[in-house]
């Protein structure tokens, strides 16, 4: 019986692998994520007044002390979210500095309220999500923050 | 404490996890035998290209030395490939964002890290890699290396069945794992990551201007999607970043969170009952994952012992219950991957995460958790055999002394690999280059950095600060030898045995629960009192000392 070449086959299998594994499957998924769910493969942007601020899925700074603010200890450092309780605790600042009224900020943190364990667990909220609403309704204190 | 909510889930996600393993079992004996399918149609003509391009004869059958001697250049050539790519990446195409060449000693690091289906990282992929180098370097080799220990397994479950002539051809079944298993379950699993929110794109990072006056954010898009796939349903765990399936974009959500879990489950959950059908008699499958899912059972019950509130170091979207569930299945199932950073957990759940990698069987990474179970299941047998004063039988064959021995030396590497580097390490004073010092929280550090090196693991607490020539070298060589003598041990055992008489009277039935409850004390006897004094001047201690965490 014919016997692989113990020299070349390793080599060419190796080079093989490396076409398909390392060029051929992440550019074929690439091309089919770009056609069908462009928004998701490209990191889930999301606009503001039509323009491009950022992504859902990371955490933006924020300093005016009106807003919302991320925490930055997390294990990513981009964390988008806060807990609840956090987020209460800001909504006492955001009323003293804005004077929009504490139940609005309540009611905003209750609606955008999610779980940790779908229906369980934890309570959260997206920091951009509670700035973007605040920063549409209330533009009269926020557009001189914005862009 | 482990609340109502977080059982119900975690139990739902073993119960599918081992439902969908049990599936996958029935397809993979397809793979892995010379039967028809209907499948042939579609891959057959991909394999045989490959057979034909690669120079390689299907037809030829391998003994335990040939099949060892083909895994091995084949991995070292991968290795170099990727070492080489990596050395040069700054002048290579595909590097819109000036990734810098890399050191030789992070370079070589990272390619024996990778190609040991280990992971550990030295350095932070968002910023040290190119486009090409998270392709052809890290997707590459976690592609196959989570093929050749899927192979492995196949050849060593072979050698104990004893239907065939030798253990089958390492080249055929290398192929069949990547084109019938891995890439097509990695391509559905990439595109339902990439609908739930990981992206996977081409077109270098985005800048924006965010929605505050003068604020601005880089979002590192990239071929994010397609590398999560294979580095969790190929036990990998290196991440695309530093901070891995923590940072958003490789894991945005508690869905993707149990999503990316059940994928690195999956094939360590199927193998056991591929045994079991291999041999037809799936009450011995039945040992191997009755046994490896209670010790990892008992793993998450001693992590779920202190009370974990979230807070720094964790990510707020999946909370305590499930950062503690994953940092406990990615070291029993020895991925790597993080969700959450090391340093925000008590002692007593990197206590657990230790165990994991400790057993390495738990039910451990893809194929070689399989196969020291098989190994424990020797050693086992061995000592019943020794108590019952009758001479030792697996699947009615003889274990010899030879085999006995063997196994010893299988599985004595694992705490000569991680013990002595430890000791050599403090001895040195090397922790003192990254900032440690000779406390016991230190001390776990230097222990863990070792431990998951030779688990093939990959987490670990130093990350980038481990980017030192010694840290480097030390567990690049420490990464090869535990993923290389035991292979090379079990596949000698596995030679042996293929051929060996089988007799139909068994003196030890090691299908019976029985023996499983055996088989789980002993290895927990072996494996933890090995270990133990080095666990008591580590996470043991620091628990004493009353640290909650501050690794």
């Amino acid at each position: 019986m014919k016997k692989s070449n113990s020299l070349t086959v390793p080599l060419r299998i190796a080079v093989i692998s490396l076409v398909v594994c390392g060029l051929l499957f992440p550019g074929v998924v690439t091309g089919i994520a770009q056609l069908a769910m462009p928004v998701q493969a490209n990191g889930s942007l999301i606009s503001f007044h039509n323009t491009t601020i950022g992504s859902s899925l990371i955490a933006q700074d924020f300093n005016y002390s009106g807003f919302f603010q991320p925490r930055n200890d997390s294990a990513s450092g981009l964390d988008p979210d806060i807990t609840v309780q956090n987020a209460t605790v800001q909504a006492a600042r955001i009323h003293n500095v804005t004077g929009i009224p504490m139940a609005y900020l309540e009611g905003i943190i209750k609606e955008n309220t999610k779980y940790t364990l779908f229906f369980f667990g934890s309570t959260y909220v997206n920091v951009l999500d509670l700035n973007l609403i605040l920063a549409q309704h209330f533009p009269l204190i926020y557009n001189r923050y914005i862009v | 404490m482990i609340t109502a909510s977080a059982a119900f889930i975690i139990v739902l996600e073993l119960g599918s996890v081992v439902v969908g393993g049990w599936f996958l079992s029935s397809y993979l004996l397809s793979v892995y035998s010379t039967r028809k399918t209907r499948l042939d149609r579609i891959f057959g003509p991909i394999e045989r290209s490959i057979y034909y391009l690669g120079g390689v004869n299907p037809y030829e059958e391998m003994g335990w030395k040939a099949y060892l001697r083909a895994i091995l250049a084949l991995n070292v050539v991968e290795a170099a490939i990727g070492f080489v790519i990596l050395l040069i990446q700054g002048s290579l195409p595909l590097n819109p964002m000036h990734a810098p060449d890399m050191s030789w000693s992070l370079s070589l690091n990272t390619a024996l890290s990778f190609s040991s289906n280990t992971d550990l990282q030295h350095y932070n992929g968002g910023t040290a890699l190119s486009y090409l180098s998270q392709m052809a370097v890290i997707q590459f080799l976690q592609f196959t290396s989570a093929a050749t220990g899927l192979c492995v397994a196949i050849a060593i479950f072979r050698g104990l069945t004893g239907k065939t002539k030798g253990l089958g051809n390492f080249y055929v079944d290398y192929t069949r794992t990547i084109v019938r298993v891995l890439v097509p379950l990695s391509g559905v699993a990439a595109l339902i990551l990439i609908f739930l929110g990981v992206p996977q794109s081409l077109s270098g990072y985005s800048v924006f201007k965010t929605l505050e006056l003068g604020g601005s954010e880089v979002v590192k898009s990239g071929p994010i999607a397609s590398l999560v796939s294979i580095m969790q349903l190929g036990t990998n765990g290196g991440g695309y970043f530093g901070a891995n399936a923590a940072n958003p974009l490789t894991n945005p959500s508690q869905i993707t969170n149990l999503f990316e879990l059940a994928l690195m489950m999956l094939i360590p959950t199927s193998l056991p009952f591929l045994f079991g059908r291999m041999l037809g008699r799936m009450k011995e499958g039945r040992t191997l994952i009755v046994a490896s899912y209670a010790l990892y059972i008992i793993d998450i019950f001693i992590a779920f012992i202190p009370i974990t509130q979230i807070g720094e170091g964790m990510e707020v979207r999946f909370g305590a219950a499930s950062s503690v569930f994953w940092t406990v299945t990615t070291t029993a199932f020895t991925t790597g991957s993080v969700n959450a950073s090391l340093s925000a957990f008590n002692p007593l759940i990197i206590l657990a995460a230790l165990f994991g990698m400790i057993i390495q069987a738990t039910p451990g990474g893809i194929g070689v958790g399989a196969m020291y179970m098989l190994m424990y299941i020797i050693m086992t047998v061995f000592i019943v055999g020794l108590m019952a004063g009758r001479t030792p039988e697996y699947l009615g064959t003889k274990i010899n002394a030879g085999d006995v021995k063997l196994a010893i030396v299988a599985f004595l590497s694992h705490p000569v690999i991680i013990l002595v580097p430890t000791v050599i390490t403090f001895a040195i004073g090397a922790q003192a280059a990254v900032g440690l010092g000779t406390n016991s929280i230190s001390f776990t550090q230097i222990l863990y950095e070792y431990t998951s090196a030779a688990a093939n693991n990959g987490s670990d607490f130093l990350g980038s600060a481990g980017n030192t020539v010694y840290f480097n070298v030390s567990t690049g060589i420490v990464m090869w030898l535990g993923r290389f003598i035991p292979i090379a041990v079990m596949l000698a055992i596995a030679g042996s045995m293929v051929q060996r008489k089988r007799y139909a009277s068994e003196a030890l039935r090691t299908d019976t629960l029985t023996f499983t409850a055996v088989l789980v004390v002993a290895i927990f006897i072996l494996a933890v009192l090995t270990f133990f004094p080095f666990l008591a001047i580590g996470p043991i201690l620091s628990y004493l000392e009353g640290f909650k965490n501050g690794f």
